[in-house]
């Protein structure tokens, strides 16, 4: 017993480090993946209006090229479909249709903080929980993809942006017709990578890509980027394919979160 | 001021400049200044292990909690606090640490401020952006990272010292 004690005695630093780290560790490992709270997180109601205070300074620094893209974002949709109807009020459009129905609604946020350099970069929106936002949205730019919402507070919520380790989008290569995943291999925050392509396919330089729809995140369509150049894996049968992104992320101020009215439906009829 | 009064001034100092400035200052993908880890290395030498590694504890979380980082910076600031008196007994002067003095530049002097200070901050480093990554194909990136951003968070802790910290005898 003695021994035991003296034993503990010597070790009692490292079993305060081993804990401590333990609690670190486990609070990573649980955020990373399915996060239960927003406690941690600039999701949570200090930092989340910490950075609302930050962002109504820093917010006129891209002023002009965020009202830029919103304007040619705003004419191509006057002009593309009578369905786009021109909402003075903001908040969500509904359209009403006999022969189409709503699929997606769009609701509006500004980013307050974001990160492009990192090796995982979250976004802070400054629309949450009370305006409908749920874990696992999908959120987009008027140029482009933007993330999926990873945590929610009542006020705020996280974004798992495109540039994070296993985003894993489902992307069409439209001009080809083929799909892959996605990826970020931590670098440059103006290219991406997609994989799962396979190399008989010729996949020529400059086609666009644009999110497939096929998980009910995003609408079909959504413009991603496009193909920077395509190079063979040694020993596997799929390309290594680059993506521009059409989204400039270190400028980017104004974006839409999808709300999908038809993911029960989509989520009862893949379970069965 | 009493010496609570300035360490409790310097923590909220380093916590607000980590996360409102340098987490925000986006140079390049390889370097990421932290500057938290020179908080812990200038609290006094006769501080417990225990004692660093829970105001460690108190940083990281804020840090974390501000940066979405989500206990990557608790995690290792753990570990520069654990290391910190082990890299001090093996630098240790012949006759001991003088109480009065503090672990700053000025106080201990050039040569030991950089060997023992770009120790810890190394591994510091090399521990955060491993776990950051946590997989072996990005190992060359992973050094790259730990390579540039000490030596950038090195060069920015002691310009913070001339600026803050004032010499104490």
């Amino acid at each position: 017993m003695q021994n035991l004690i003296a034993f503990i005695k010597r070790l009692r630093y490292f079993i305060v480090f081993v804990a401590l780290q333990f609690f670190a560790l486990s609070m990573y490992v649980s955020y990373m993946s399915a996060p239960k709270s927003s406690y941690f997180t600039t999701a949570s109601f200090i930092s989340g209006n910490l950075f609302e205070i930050r962002h109504a300074i820093s917010q006129h620094f891209n002023l002009e090229e965020n009202n830029q893209a919103l304007q040619k974002e705003n004419i191509t949709l006057r002009k593309s479909s009578s369905l786009f109807l021109y909402n003075k009020t903001g908040v969500e459009t509904k359209v009403n249709d006999s022969i189409y129905a709503q699929q997606y609604d769009y609701i509006p946020g500004t980013i307050l903080n974001a990160t492009t350099t990192k090796r995982n970069n979250f976004f802070t929106l400054d629309i949450g929980g009370i305006h409908g936002i749920k874990r696992g949205m999908g959120v987009f730019s008027s140029n482009g993809v933007v993330g999926i919402i990873h945590n929610v507070s009542d006020h705020f919520s996280v974004v798992k942006s495109v540039l994070t380790k296993n985003i894993n989008i489902d992307v069409l290569i439209s001009e080809v017709g083929v799909s892959g995943m996605l990826k970020w291999d931590g670098t440059n925050a103006n290219i991406g990578s997609i994989s799962g392509v396979s190399n008989d396919i010729a996949v020529p330089k400059g086609s666009k890509v644009i999110t497939r729809g096929g998980s009910g995140i995003f609408p079909r369509g959504i413009d991603v980027g496009t193909i920077k150049k395509t190079e063979t894996i040694e020993g596997e049968a799929s390309w290594h394919i680059d993506v521009t992104f059409s989204q400039k992320y270190a400028a980017l101020e104004n974006v839409y979160v999808v709300k999908n009215l038809f993911l029960d439906e989509f989520k009862q009829i893949q379970n069965q | 001021m009493s010496q609570i009064q300035i360490y409790f001034f310097r923590l909220l100092l380093f916590v607000f400049l980590q996360s409102f400035i340098f987490n925000q200052l986006e140079i390049n993908a390889t370097i990421h200044v932290m500057i938290t880890p020179l908080y812990i290395f200038l609290l006094p030498f006769d501080r417990s292990v225990n004692s660093l590694m829970f105001i460690s504890l108190l940083i990281g979380i804020t840090v974390d909690a501000t940066s979405n980082t989500f206990g990557l910076h608790t995690s290792s600031l753990l570990v520069f606090a654990y290391l910190r008196p082990v890299i001090f007994r093996v630098f240790s002067p012949r006759d001991g640490y003088d109480a009065l003095k503090t672990p700053s530049i000025f106080d201990m002097g050039n040569r030991w401020f950089i060997s023992t200070f770009s120790i810890l901050l190394i591994g510091h480093h090399l521990w955060f952006f491993t776990l950051e990554a946590f997989s072996f194909n990005e190992t060359l990136l992973i050094l790259q990272k730990t390579l540039f951003s000490s030596f950038i968070s090195f060069v920015v802790c002691v310009i913070l010292q001339t600026i803050f910290i004032k010499r104490t005898a």
